[in-house]
Order: structure tokens, then sequence, then C-alpha cells
């Protein structure tokens, strides 16, 4: 049988990503995946690298999408699917462009995606987990941006049951290594410091631990650890190490606590068949861990599903594989009336 | 106009003292140290003004934009954070105009520092507003200059 091949475009934020999905049957295959901070810069733009702002998208999406199509064109692909929403307008429309003009040039189908249901749908490219999939499923999204429990009812239908009041649990890692003098990106640096470190070394809070709700709020956890590094910063180089180790242990101790009791809960409190693990701290191997012993503690039944790696941060991939859920769903848009929705909730 | 937030809830009071002063059209610029309370205040200045969404944190998606009620002095609340800005070029990217470009919307700006002249060529009100915070106190001191 001849799969289906959707171009996935994605410029919500930060990164410009294309990317084409085969889906046939059963079968789901990331043919290509490009995403423009992992391409060398003289790559991306022929030799010449240009004065641009970091979230122009432009040059980066022509050139994306020009590797991707290669010889083939406009015959690369049977399907578009772009993120239009949620995101910054100005990055989103880049994408979107870009996506109506392959749409009005090849006469294909588009479809307009969620970014959020893009991360969902990045636990599907995993073969393993598609086998297990059953309605209903809950989702921890985390990354610098989202920190939302989702509530996958059936195919396209969620609710958020949970999500933070403040900030997200990426960025209670970025912010928080800033306020330790590591650079960035914090998450990464917290975690490998962590694996030498004691992580009741310091007695951070777990907020909303016990509040009943299934909401997060780390804002607080960032001033605790401003307020427990100041004394240590004049203090002397060797006990200065040993309390940073200390504190990034203590402090993805507590981020991981309240992150895996919410989603416990959650998972208990809704009977879901599954439970997702998506978003770039999924990246984190704690909370991997933790949450995959949690479940089979707890819950046995229920599988873990966590995204691979490779998909846990913003790429297109994933944008195709929820546009491949939509189009099997017979949806898709009007490429001239398709539009950036910057506040868009899934 | 100075203030000193001792509690949480000293917030709202502030918030609600400086809605009522803000122009229409108005910039506000908020900066402070990381965890001094730039958000908490938005999340107060939004209750302030009637708006049933909760503001969430900006840094990632750089702004955030809510709806406010018609009793509002204020049609929409955009709440914008130039943390991750690298360059005053990235400060284009974001769209100030046109999220600004509707009558009444009331921009809310954490670390304005980073968008260099950005602001000021906006040509709207610009009210500054500073937090500080003494070593090892949990007593914030606000400061707003208009």
């Amino acid at each position: 049988m001849k799969g289906m091949r959707i171009l996935g475009i994605e410029t919500s934020c930060d990164e410009t990503a294309i990317s084409i999905l085969n889906v046939s049957g059963k079968s789901v295959k990331v043919e290509q995946n490009l995403v423009s901070s992992q391409i060398p810069i003289h790559q991306k733009y022929g030799g010449v690298v240009p004065e641009v702002a970091a979230r122009s998208h432009v040059p980066e999406t022509v050139a994306l999408i020009t590797e991707v199509l290669g010889k083939k064109g406009l015959k690369a692909f049977d399907a578009i699917a772009v993120t239009n929403g949620p995101g910054l307008a100005t990055a989103l429309r880049v994408g979107i462009e870009a996506g109506r003009v392959l749409a009005m040039l090849s006469g294909k189908p588009i479809i307009g995606v969620n970014h959020l249901e893009g991360h969902l749908a990045s636990a599907w490219l995993n073969a393993d987990n598609r086998k297990r999939w059953k309605y209903p499923l809950l989702a921890l999204v985390v990354s610098g941006g989202h920190t939302e429990l989702v509530l996958m009812k059936d195919a396209c239908k969620y609710k958020i049951v949970g999500q933070t009041r403040d900030d997200a649990a990426g960025e209670a890692f970025d912010k928080s290594a800033k306020l330790m003098g590591l650079p960035y990106p914090g998450g990464p640096q917290i975690a490998k410091l962590a694996l030498e470190g004691d992580p009741a070394g310091f007695d951070l809070p777990r907020p909303m631990l016990n509040d009943g709700s299934l909401d997060f709020s780390f804002s607080g956890l960032k001033t605790a650890v401003r307020q427990t590094w100041e004394p240590w910063m004049k203090g002397p180089e060797e006990r200065k190490d040993k309390a940073k180790r200390d504190l990034a242990a203590s402090l993805q101790q507590a981020i991981v606590d309240v992150l895996a009791a919410k989603t416990l809960t959650a998972a208990k409190k809704y009977k879901v068949k599954g439970v997702l693990l998506v978003g770039g701290v999924s990246a984190n191997v704690m909370l991997r861990e933790r949450l995959e012993s949690d479940l089979k503690r707890e819950l046995p039944s229920v599988p873990f599903l966590p995204s691979d790696k490779l998909f846990v941060t913003d790429n297109a991939a994933m944008i195709a594989a929820a546009g491949a859920w939509r189009l099997a769903k017979g949806e898709k848009h009007d490429w001239k009336k398709i539009e950036a929705k910057p506040e868009w909730n899934l | 106009m100075k203030f000193i937030v001792h509690r949480i809830e000293d917030w709202d009071l502030l918030a609600k003292q400086l809605v009522s002063r803000l122009p229409p059209n108005a910039i506000l610029t908020l900066s402070g140290p990381l965890g001094a309370g730039k958000t908490t205040l938005v999340q107060a200045i939004s209750r302030a003004l009637g708006a049933t969404e909760n503001p969430r944190s900006p840094t990632f998606s750089l702004v955030r934009s809510y709806k406010l009620p018609n009793t509002s002095p204020f049609s929409t609340l955009v709440h914008v954070d130039a943390y991750r800005l690298e360059n005053e070029a990235d400060a284009m990217t974001l769209g100030l105009d046109e999220l600004s470009a509707e009558d009444g919307s009331l921009l809310v700006v954490e670390w304005p520092e980073r968008l260099g002249s950005t602001l000021h060529a906006m040509r709207k009100p610009i009210v500054q507003l500073t937090i500080s915070q003494d070593a090892g106190s949990e007593v914030r001191r606000v400061e707003v200059t208009e």
C-alpha cells in the first residue's frame, strides 16, 4: 500500500523545523527531520551568514524546505501539516505562509496543527508506544514553555486537567541554573551536577504538592533557589562546589517529585490506559526513571509511553504526526483561510 | 511613587493603585532580578483589571495576551518578556507594533533593558517600575517613575 507522505512545518517559537513523515497503515516512518539549530550555520546559508534576528525564520524555512523536497519538488509530499498556534504571531506566519504557497502550488491538502497536539503526537512516533496506544491516555507535557497534564479522551479529543500557574518546569531549571551561575541551557547542566549531589542536601519547597489540585507552581522554587544560593556565593571554592552539586540535586528532586506525584494522581483519577511523557524536559533521565518506576509500582497495568529523545524538543515530525491524526479524521483546511492563532488553547 | 511589599497580598494592593494611575495606551516596564516577583505582579495587575485568565510566565513564548472585560480601562493585557532576547534585531520579531496597535491595550514588558530603544520608538507613555530586594530579606522595594 502506498503511504501518505506528510510535510511537517514548525516555526512557532525558536526553532525552524521541516520534516517528512510517511504513514502507511500501521507503519509510521520519519523520512526526514531537520531542525535549524542542529544544522551548522554555514550549511544552512550556503557559506554566507546573513545578519538575521533569532526568530525571523525566513532564511531557515526556505533553506530547510529546499533541502527536504530535493529533486522531487512538489512531488515529495502528499499533504502539508503546519503549526498555526500557539506561538509568536510573527514566527507562526512564516511557516503558515510557506505552507500556504506549497498547498496552492501543489493542490494538496493542508492542515493547521496545534503545537501542543504536536508534542502529544511525538510519543506516537515510537512503534512500541503505538502498539500500546489505547484511549483514554494522560500526557505530561514538560518543556521550557509548557507544564501541562492533558487528558486524551479519544483521538483528537483533549482536556487540560492541570497546568502551571506561573513558570514552566523547564523555566525553573533554566532560571535556577542561571542564578547558580551555570551556562545555558540550564536543564542539562542541573541534571549533570545532580548526579554527584545530595538530593536531600537542601530543603527546597514542593509547591502545591498536597493542595488537591492537578496544577503546578514553580515560580516560588526559583526564589527559594536564589535565597538558598546567596550565602554560598562568596564562600570558599571547594565548599561552594559541593553546595552547587547538592543544590542542583535538591532542585531536580523537588521538580521531579511534584511532576511525578501530580501525574500519578491524575492517572488514577481518570483511570487512563497509558501515560505519555513529552516535551524538552522529558529528556531528564531522573524524571523518566521516576515516572516509569512510580507507574510500575502503583499502576502496573498502565504502560509508560515516553517520546523518543530525538523528538522531545520542538520538531516538525511531531507536527506531521498530529497532522496525520487530523487528516485520518477527514479534516483539512482551506489554504486561503488558514491563519496564525497565537493564543490557541488545545 | 514607592511601595514596600511584605506579603504576597501586598502585590494586589500595589496593582490596584498602579492601574488606576496608568495613562491610556501605556507601556509599563518591569525591572528587577530573577525571582523578584515580576510575573507575580503581572498576575496581580491582571486581577486588578478583572481578567479571568491567570497570566503565566511568557519567558519561553515571549508574548502572551489576555482579553480584559468591558469594565476595565484597557481592552487587552499584553505581557511581554524580553529575557531571552539576544539583540535589538530580535525585538523586531516580537511584533510589538502590531500587538499594541489595538486601541486601549496595556503593554507590560519584563526585562525592558534588552529591547534597547524599541519601546521609546513606539511613542507611547512609558511607566517604569523597578523591584529590588535586600540580600537575605523577603521584603521587596518597588519604585515607580513616570
